[in-house]
């Protein structure tokens, strides 16, 4: 279990991470979302003692990391796909780890072969590639079979295969009754790994909630309605809390009225209308509704020739 | 890459998670592992391990023990020629006899400007190269407490350097015997002065390496930190000289480069510290980076 509470931390005048509290229950998997630059990495790297909160705390097991008696044997942490000297093999890095808590050479040649990197184990980490390199820390983290196993962004620059694999290792580690902290900023992938969601935008926590409801909760009810007479249905439907979107000539896109009430409406009126559909919202969408106003980065989209001149060298 | 290793499907892999008695039906509840944890004994292995694994490490020392050896031959071949040119030439005989006539207990000696060079580069870079290739965030995962690391890490470095220093002068020596022997010089590399430059000379080499090491650790950037090393021992010692005033002549006996000839003088020479004071500068030039690398490792971020 890992418990963070009033958990800052302040880079010079940025606050990374803004006073969170949260908690990773053990048995499941619970997933880390957040666009990049939320705080998702400073977060886990606090859990894991490397960087010192500004303020508050975070436990492992109910006990601050560095005061584990045998980190590694509790803790096991992905954190930055290379944390690995370029010009040492694979092996050889997995050796020395293991070395620390006498980890025997069976452990280091069982997770080499679990992680499928027996083939390039003796290669320098160097030139592994984006996947290869994600393995290895896989490795890593798994090394001292860990109650608890802290993933960053594992499933970047893995192959489908991979993604896979990834999944399937953190549910059954969970299943296990280990506890599992995963983070990603890829919502599909959350959907169909976690079973529990924290979502953080610019420091704080957004949501805390078990994926289902994060699905089901804050997506909004959409309809799409097709019909003969769009301008006057428009006019039926406006409202408080109502938006009703003109995609085509006949295609109105309703968000906010549930379709029993646009039907209702419509046969009040005598307007006929011959598509009523309504739209789940997904994951995804959900996500983006949540993060909106969280982003840090927002992508500029641009079209034609008036695209602007980005000011200032980048 | 083998598509069966992603084969495993969950009972199977179980039995690979199943190490140390661990299995799925204790795992319930939040205890705390009791396997062996990161003591000194297992970090020092590890550091080790993590030492003699890097191929650059190997070279380099591969370089230090040529270039002992070397300038060492290269030295005796000199002192010889010196020496000979002192027979027949009056002025030469005048400043041959105003070194004392024992130039051949310096000769195993004499590459060790650039044993300390590569050595401290060494240091600098073995803690440097942590932080810039991001293997710190493994290490200090699995010591979380830093400090045994450091120190383990600080001890591989300083034993290896005295070690490879005393070994690379030795070897220095037994290749200018011969040299030298043409030159019906005589070298006793049992006498105590030659042990005494052997031993002063390779603690002090192994101070340089740990110097580098906390400079390393203190500027987390390899450039910075060998040219903060070489700033020290090559180019404050020169600027020193260059600037006048009493003030330079008196600061210039402490830089740590300076503080070998007091230790290895057969009789004291004017100007210059006593031996003591000369052991106990060096060593404060070791201890208070050594201190603040330790204190700024513990606090900073990795």
């Amino acid at each position: 279990m890992i418990e963070a509470r009033g958990l800052t931390k302040v880079y010079g005048e940025k606050t990374a991470v803004a006073g969170i509290n949260f908690t990773v229950e053990a048995g499941r998997v619970t997933g880390f979302l957040g666009p990049n630059g939320a705080g998702k990495s400073t977060t886990m790297r606090m859990i894991m003692g490397l960087d010192r909160p500004t303020s508050g705390s975070v436990t492992v097991n109910g006990v601050p990391f560095d005061r584990h008696h045998a980190p590694l044997r509790d803790v096991g942490a992905l954190l930055d796909a290379k944390a690995v000297h370029t010009s040492r093999s694979a092996y050889n890095h997995l050796l020395a780890m293991a070395a620390t808590h006498s980890i025997p050479k069976k452990r280091v040649h069982e997770v080499i072969e679990m992680t499928g990197l027996a083939d390039v184990a003796k290669k320098k980490v160097g030139g592994f590639s984006l996947g290869m390199g994600q393995r290895l820390g896989i490795a890593a983290a798994l090394l001292g079979d860990p109650q608890t196993v802290i993933l960053d962004e594992p499933v970047n620059g893995l192959d489908p295969e991979g993604v896979v694999w990834v999944r399937n290792l953190v549910k059954y580690l969970a299943s296990e009754g280990r506890t599992v902290f995963l983070s990603s900023h890829l919502m599909s992938e959350m959907a169909v790994t976690a079973d529990h969601l924290i979502v953080i935008g610019r420091g704080k926590i957004i949501a805390d909630a078990p994926i289902q409801d994060i699905i089901n909760g804050k997506g909004r009810i959409r309809t799409r309605v097709r019909t003969d007479q769009p301008d006057q249905l428009m006019q039926l439907l406006a409202g408080e809390g109502v938006s009703v979107e003109l995609q085509d000539n006949e295609l109105l896109e309703v968000t906010g009225l549930d379709p029993r009430r646009i039907a209702r409406a419509a046969l009040d009126s005598h307007v006929m209308i011959y598509e009523l559909t309504p739209l789940q919202a997904s994951l995804e969408e959900a996500y983006m509704e949540l993060t909106k106003d969280e982003v840090e980065y927002h992508s500029l989209i641009t079209t034609g020739d008036n695209a602007p001149v980005p000011s200032g060298g980048n | 890459m083998s598509s069966t290793t992603f084969e495993p499907t969950p009972p199977s892999r179980g039995e690979n998670f199943g190490t140390a008695g661990n299995t799925a039906g204790s795992r319930a509840g939040d205890s705390l592992s009791t396997g062996p944890g990161p003591s000194f004994p297992r970090v020092l292995n590890s550091e080790f391990i993590k030492f003699r694994t890097l191929l650059s490490t190997l070279i380099l020392l591969g370089c230090t023990v040529l270039v002992v050896v070397g300038f060492g031959a290269l030295s005796a071949w000199g002192t010889g020629q010196f020496a000979e040119a002192a027979t027949s030439d009056p002025e030469a005989a005048a400043a041959f006899a105003a070194q004392g006539g024992d130039l051949a207990v310096g000769v195993p000696t004499s590459g060790i400007a650039f044993a300390q060079l590569i050595l401290g580069s060494l240091g600098v870079l073995l803690m440097s190269s942590e932080f810039t290739t991001g293997m710190a965030r493994s290490t200090f995962a699995a010591v979380p407490k830093r400090l045994p690391a450091f120190a383990a890490k600080l001890l591989v470095v300083m034993v290896t350097a005295f070690v490879l220093t005393a070994a690379s002068v030795y070897l220095a020596g037994l290749v200018s015997l011969p040299i030298l022997d043409n030159y019906n010089l005589n070298l006793d590399l049992s006498s105590s002065q030659s042990v005494k430059m052997l031993l002063v000379n390779s603690l002090y080499v192994a101070a340089v390496a740990a110097i580098g090491m906390a400079l390393g650790a203190i500027i987390r950037n390899s450039a910075g930190g060998i040219m903060s090393l070489v700033g020290l021992f090559f180019v404050a010692p020169i600027a020193f000289q260059l600037i006048p005033g009493d003030f330079f002549v008196e600061a210039r006996k402490y830089l740590p480069g300076n503080t070998v000839e007091p230790m290895i003088a057969v009789e004291h020479l004017p100007d210059t510290l006593e031996a003591w004071q000369a052991a106990l500068v060096l060593g404060a030039w070791v201890v208070i980076p050594v201190v603040l690398a330790a204190v700024l490792l513990k606090k900073r971020d990795v």
